[in-house]
């Protein structure tokens, strides 16, 4: 029975640890959004100059689309990669289905950093992909141009991110009743036609849970970037992190992180209202 | 779902309670105990009793090998040394500001005039270090501000063009050779506002310390210019090796002598230019913080890290200048020769960081911000 004193205790501690470590964080920088310094004397002076500074600053809010762009391409193509093996996973796997998912899961134990140098050892002007070009006479010298550029980045995370995007298709795909399949086979459907009345729609909670997954981080990375992305691979976290930590204009990254951050709530509400937001919580 | 009244009023009360510690954590947070601007008095040497570390010490990743303070080690065996490590200057910076605990701190000299202004060290007796008269009067009086010395200089080098001299038709000799053309993609820029913008506006003429805003925007587009040319930003001294090894880079700008050395070492064939504008040279070294636990055993660390042997340790283990001459009979003399380090002269070819003011700090930072955010 859920009464009002026993929602309060069992919500009571994570409400507070929300509102410790993550709400009072965001309004400590929401706040230092308006100072006009890091540290003392500047720090108490209140002022709007750093709205300013970001709305009239034209290269910022362009890196901010590109990252967008590149969050964007990183999860279509994890949508893509993994719907498949989602798919056959929860259809054709069968007594397999642990191992496999298992296997799936392992390499998202090993270090992140481990993962994307391991890709600078592949995409390298020496490295694996390059070599196996040069041998097979696709290029005649060793080729700069996979790495250091955004199209590394946005395969550097597409793999990184696979494993993650897989798992709430696979729950929402393992969820749909196999007797309404049946029963689209018996009323003279054919295979594909099944998939895409029935499967794909009632697996878009799963497909959107998965997008978010990866967008939502992927629009703030910048150390990925920063080992991969070379010059023109620059995303808008490498600026945030270069105003908190090289820069030291505190306010100023807390705007920018704070954009970001509205920006990426509107994108939910208007998401969430095509798709019900508890279906993404039943993962 | 409905949301009753009683939720409302809880969900309102946690919005509003936020504010209110947000708005006062300036005042919450532990600030220096001196005053925010500029100091009239300076901050007294506090005599400690304490003999008993841990001495803490805010330091670059990589100083901390105890060959670097042995005499220390030997005459404290119980006495622990703590290291806090920082990648940036300005890291250590903003620690010290925000209060943390450190004995010792290790910026380089472009910062120290920074640290003194902002109370954050005190001045030191040189009298209480016996291998002060060993150290370079030149690199001394770089840490001397306002008559008082509060930073003793540890190591030295160059920044230059590391350039490997296999791939490029003719060995460049000017900062200004990095934009051309016939180097497309083979050319790794420091990812630091200070040293592009300083190398820039050598390149240029300008002087870096002095620029009126239309030369900030003339360093800012002439950097623009130059991303055509270049592979990748190096952010960790440990990539140019990489990167420089592979082949994929053939000039790496603002490369220090640690680099040049491990690839000769490697069988490399590289060579460090000295460009005709002169290199750039940088000393750090350690002040003492203003907020100290630990005064005498601090000065015994220090003691022990200018000592001959330390400095000679340092020179061999990366090929860096040692502050102290007595050293140089201990350095290995391969590196004395390829750096040039017992010449005295070399220092004026040599155009060192100035001090920064906050505005200049500021300026270098954001031009270097417009450049890597333009398309």
């Amino acid at each position: 029975m859920y009464t009002r004193s026993r929602v309060a205790v069992l919500m009571g501690p994570p409400v507070l640890w929300l509102a410790l470590l993550f709400l009072l964080p965001m309004a400590i920088m929401a706040v230092f959004t308006f100072r006009a310094g890091t540290f003392p004397p500047e720090r108490d002076v209140f002022t709007f100059e750093h709205y300013r500074e970001f709305l009239g600053n034209t290269p910022f809010q362009w890196l901010l689309w590109r990252s967008a762009l590149v969050a964007l391409a990183t999860s279509v193509l994890s949508l893509i990669f993994a719907y498949p093996i989602a798919y056959f996973l929860a259809f054709r796997a069968g007594a397999m289905q642990m191992t496999l998912l298992t296997i799936l899961i392992v390499p998202a134990w090993t270090s992140y950093l481990l993962r994307i140098l391991a890709w600078k050892l592949i995409l390298g002007a020496n490295g694996l992909l390059s070599s196996f070009l040069l041998s097979i006479g696709l290029i005649e010298e060793g080729s700069r141009f996979l790495l250091y550029s955004p199209s590394a980045v946005v395969v550097t995370l597409v793999y990184v991110w696979i494993p993650f995007v897989t798992l709430p298709i696979f729950s929402a795909l393992q969820r749909i009743d196999r007797s309404l399949l049946e029963a689209a086979t018996d009323l003279g459907c054919a295979g594909w036609e099944a998939f895409l009345r029935i499967t794909l729609p009632l697996s878009l909670p799963g497909v959107a849970a998965g997008f978010f997954f990866v967008f939502i981080p992927t629009l703030g990375e910048w150390v990925t970037p920063s080992l991969v992305g070379g010059v023109n691979g620059v995303m808008y976290g490498n600026l945030i992190q270069d105003q908190f930590v090289r820069a030291l204009n505190w306010p100023l990254g807390s705007l920018m992180s704070l954009v970001m951050l509205v920006l990426v709530v509107i994108q939910i509400v208007l998401f969430s209202r095509i798709i019900r937001l508890s279906d993404l919580a039943g993962i | 779902m409905k949301v009753s009244c009683f939720e409302r009023l809880l969900a309102l009360g946690i919005i509003v309670s936020l504010f209110i510690p947000a708005c006062g954590g300036g005042a919450t947070s532990p600030e220096p105990t001196q005053a925010a601007s500029p100091p009239t008095t300076l901050p007294e040497v506090k005599p400690t009793m304490a003999s008993t570390g841990p001495v803490t010490v805010l330091e670059w990743s990589g100083y901390e090998l105890q060959e670097f303070w042995q005499p220390f080690a030997d005459a404290h065996p119980d006495t622990t040394v703590d290291f806090s490590f920082f990648a940036e200057d300005a890291e250590a910076f903003a620690k010290l500001q925000t209060g943390f605990q450190a004995d010792l701190v290790h910026p380089c000299n472009s910062w120290w005039k920074l640290y003194a202004e902002n109370g954050l060290v005190q001045p030191i007796d040189t009298s209480r270090l016996k291998n002060w008269s060993g150290i370079i009067e030149v690199l001394a009086e770089e840490g001397q501000i306002d008559g008082k010395q509060y930073f003793i200089p540890w190591d030295w080098g160059y920044e230059s063009i590391l350039v490997r001299t296999d791939k490029v038709k003719e060995v460049p000799d000017s900062w200004a050779d990095l934009w051309d053309p016939q180097y497309a993609g083979h050319v790794s820029l420091w990812d630091s506002g200070e040293s592009n913008f300083i190398m820039t506006a050598l390149s240029l003429g300008i002087s870096p310390w002095q620029a009126t805003p239309e030369q900030q925007k003339q360093v800012e587009e002439k950097l623009i210019e130059i991303k055509p040319n270049l592979l990748t930003y190096w952010v960790d001294f440990t990539e140019i090796p990489q990167i420089v090894g592979s082949g994929e880079a053939w000039l790496v700008a603002n490369a220090w002598p640690d680099a040049y050395t491990t690839l000769l070492a490697e069988g490399v064939p590289v060579e460090y230019i000295e460009p005709k504008e002169g290199r750039l040279g940088w000393v750090c070294g350690y002040g003492i913080s203003s907020q100290a636990q630990h005064v005498d055993l601090a000065y015994e660390y220090l003691d022990a890290l200018i000592a001959p042997q330390s400095m000679a340790n340092l020179a061999n283990g990366y090929s860096y200048g040692a502050a102290n001459v007595e050293a140089l009979p201990l350095i290995n003399p391969d590196y004395i020769q390829a750096l040039q380090l017992d010449q005295p002269d070399v220092m004026n070819r040599t155009v060192f960081f100035q001090a920064l003011t906050e505005e200049q700090r500021q300026i270098f930072t954001s031009v270097w911000d417009a450049v890597k955010a333009a398309p």
